[in-house]
């Protein structure tokens, strides 16, 4: 009986959606056709007719290019650090925001914690879990597995520095050490190996991270500039923004690697990926400085009116009431151009040589035994894989920015 | 409140004040001076000759037309607009062009809005605190205990973690004076602050402005609450298109005004 009617119900619902009139009926047959075929054909591509040995191969080139053998152990020992930092700095956060009643520590069971990770982290450990698989020597399991061990120690740890009510001195020594982590981390790795070696996703992701970081602050500070009563600084940020947004980013990328010798001694030019990073910094800063420049003018004039009868200063004005409800309000539209970032750093592969992952996936299947194969599309999927995992991982976690700060209710 | 060598407050003598509120009752010093203030909008004016003096724990509720230059003359007083002529003192100091005078006289000067503008991402407590801790340099822990005995006096204790959008529109208002009061404004001025709240929420923010009145502060207030002003004002100012058109006591103001176009007005809204 129930089955008869629930047969009958997904029968009035297919007849309600897909074959309401004739037209209808024609375009999903049509569409439902292409659907299946697309759906076989990838199906096949993945677990039949594609020859993912040249991934095995190579995975390595992959991710870290063609950093020496000898120093593999230093990125080991960076990723762990990462992940103790990650986990220190998440406990360490939460901390201070339950001390301070932002948020209530009271009934969140484990579970609910663990399934609210599990939610979040998915994907990528799915991607991380792939290629753990497609290695075939044991560093990788090793490192991952210590990075777990080292990102849960961390966030069991970081609470106590978090509860603790801390002087001027102290947190400022805090805060100090938890900035200096990354840097010292890098500068370990950077020291035995210089950066014309470092290729890989590796390079990807350190190019955006670096990026991401530098051109936050660049940005705002270019927002606030072009809105400055001050006719000069408005003059020079606004001249700066629109020029740096009327340049195609491939054009700048090609300017610096080239270009960059007429202006100044090869001796004092910077390494290739650090122009990367300078030309994705001033690059992105331009748009975020318009994205920002919206979340500005967002914020109601009654907003500012309050903060002036209150009494604080134009300084305060901007720091506590204007800038943090303008950049929530474009959390959105801020995370998209890092997306877009993160996406265009292959970009520096093509203009400038580096030795990026779309750089590597190109150039691998022309080896000496694929050959002749026409493998690339076997490398281009993989390398769209991994990218698709790292922008969405960001989209999602942007979305539940949003919603934890509140973006909407007013 | 500190206290005041001059009990003017409650001498009610009978003015009659043709387009000029200078004249004082009593003889005590002026909180607020406005001195033939001209304010223009481009080719509009605004705000023609003004010249009102409100003494220290005097309560002025200024009413009139809509765009007679209610607001427009309060939010010149803590420059939230630039006058274009004249003169404004407030507690002695004469309002200038330096930032650093503008942010003390608008210390001395609480202000409340008709949309309340608290701030959406701070809560409660903090929107109380801000200014005290940023501008006084008040430790955390001392703001916050003057910060909750603020919100107990407009009896709101209970709310102090939540953020202001989830508070009702008359307790929002509250928490605004609770604001203002922090910084320990000399005066206060309050514009239109029952204008966009719900009928049933208006009383529970006209209770909060008697007590507030009753304690001493001084406080100019742009209304349309006519029970408010019969009941609490010292002197009532009456606008039209700009000008001050009459100022007198309630009694005077409501039963036996002098000009014809405050009687049209109160014709109209009465």
């Amino acid at each position: 009986m129930t089955a008869t009617a629930h047969r009958s119900g997904s029968l009035v619902w297919a007849r309600r959606n897909l074959f309401r009139t004739p037209l209808d009926g024609v375009l999903s047959v049509v569409f439902g056709a292409i659907s299946v075929w697309l759906i076989y054909k990838t199906l096949s591509f993945v677990f039949v007719t594609g020859r993912w040995d040249i991934i095995r191969v190579n995975l390595r080139l992959l991710m870290i290019g063609r950093f020496p053998d000898v120093h593999v152990l230093r990125l080991s020992v960076t990723v762990v650090g990462l992940a103790a930092w990650g986990g220190f700095l998440a406990g360490f956060i939460r901390a201070r925001q339950v001390r301070s009643g932002r948020i209530s520590d009271t009934g969140v069971s484990i579970t609910a914690r663990i399934r609210d990770i599990a939610g979040r982290l998915w994907l990528p450990s799915v991607v991380v879990l792939l290629l753990l698989l497609l290695s075939s020597t044991a560093g990788p399991w090793i490192t991952v597995g210590l990075a777990i061990v080292a990102a849960v120690v961390g966030r069991l740890i970081g609470p106590f520095a978090g509860r603790r009510k801390l002087g001027p001195g102290a947190s400022a020594a805090v805060f100090a050490g938890l900035g200096a982590v990354p840097v010292a981390l890098y500068f370990y790795v950077v020291t035995a190996v210089g950066f014309n070696a470092w290729g890989g996703f590796m390079l990807n992701l350190f190019l955006a991270a670096c990026a991401i970081v530098l051109c936050f602050p660049l940005g705002i500070l270019l927002a606030l500039g072009r809105r400055s009563t001050l006719p000069l600084v408005r003059l020079v940020c606004t001249t700066y923004i629109e020029i740096v947004r009327g340049a195609p980013l491939f054009v700048l990328l090609l300017l610096a690697n080239s270009a960059l010798g007429f202006f100044v001694p090869n001796s004092l030019a910077p390494s290739t990926s650090t122009r990367a990073i300078i030309v994705f910094t001033l690059f992105t800063a331009a748009y975020m400085a318009e994205i920002i420049r919206g979340g500005l003018q967002s914020v109601p004039r009654g907003q500012i009116e309050a903060a002036k009868a209150v009494g604080l200063s134009p300084v305060r004005q901007t720091g506590y009431i204007v800038l943090p409800q303008a950049l929530r309000n474009v959390i959105p539209a801020q995370i998209g151009q890092l997306i877009s970032l993160f996406k265009d750093t292959t970009l520096a592969g093509v203009a400038m040589g580096l030795f990026e992952l779309l750089n590597v996936a190109t150039s691998i299947p022309a080896q000496e035994g694929f050959r002749g194969q026409g493998l690339i599309g076997e490398t281009i999927t993989f390398a769209a894989l991994l990218f698709w995992t790292v922008s969405f991982t960001m989209s999602r976690e942007s979305q539940r920015l949003e919603r934890r700060l509140g973006v909407g209710e007013r | 409140m500190t206290e005041h060598d001059d009990p003017q407050h409650t001498d009610h003598a009978p003015t009659s004040v043709f387009a000029d509120a200078t004249e004082m009752r009593g003889t005590g010093a002026a909180m607020i001076e406005l001195e033939h203030v001209d304010k223009f909008f481009g080719d509009f004016q605004a705000l023609r000759d003004i010249n009102v003096k409100v003494a220290a724990q005097e309560v002025v509720v200024v009413i009139g037309p809509s765009g007679s230059g209610k607001s427009t003359m309060i939010r010149c007083i803590n420059r939230l607009e630039e006058h274009d002529a004249g003169r404004i003192v407030v507690d002695g100091t004469e309002l200038s062009n330096d930032i650093r005078n503008i942010q003390e006289i608008r210390r001395e000067t609480g202000m409340v809005f008709q949309s309340f503008n608290l701030f959406p991402h701070l809560s409660v407590l903090d929107n109380v605190t801000l200014a005290p801790r940023k501008v006084r340099k008040l430790p955390k822990a001392i703001a916050e205990e003057m910060g909750m005995a603020l919100l107990e006096m407009v009896k709101i204790p209970e709310q102090a973690a939540k953020y202001p959008g989830q508070l009702s529109g008359g307790q929002q208002q509250r928490v605004a004076i609770a604001r203002s009061l922090a910084m320990k404004p000399k005066v206060m001025l309050f514009d239109e602050p029952t204008s966009a709240l719900d009928p049933e929420m208006i009383n529970e923010v006209l209770d909060t402005m008697k007590e507030l009145a009753a304690s001493g502060m001084t406080m100019i207030v742009v209304t349309h609450e006519m029970g408010f002003a019969r009941e609490v004002a010292d002197r009532v100012v009456f606008m039209a298109d700009g000008q001050i058109v009459e100022v007198g006591t309630p009694d005077h103001f409501f039963e036996n005004p002098s000009e014809d176009r405050t009687k049209l007005f109160l014709s109209q809204i009465l």
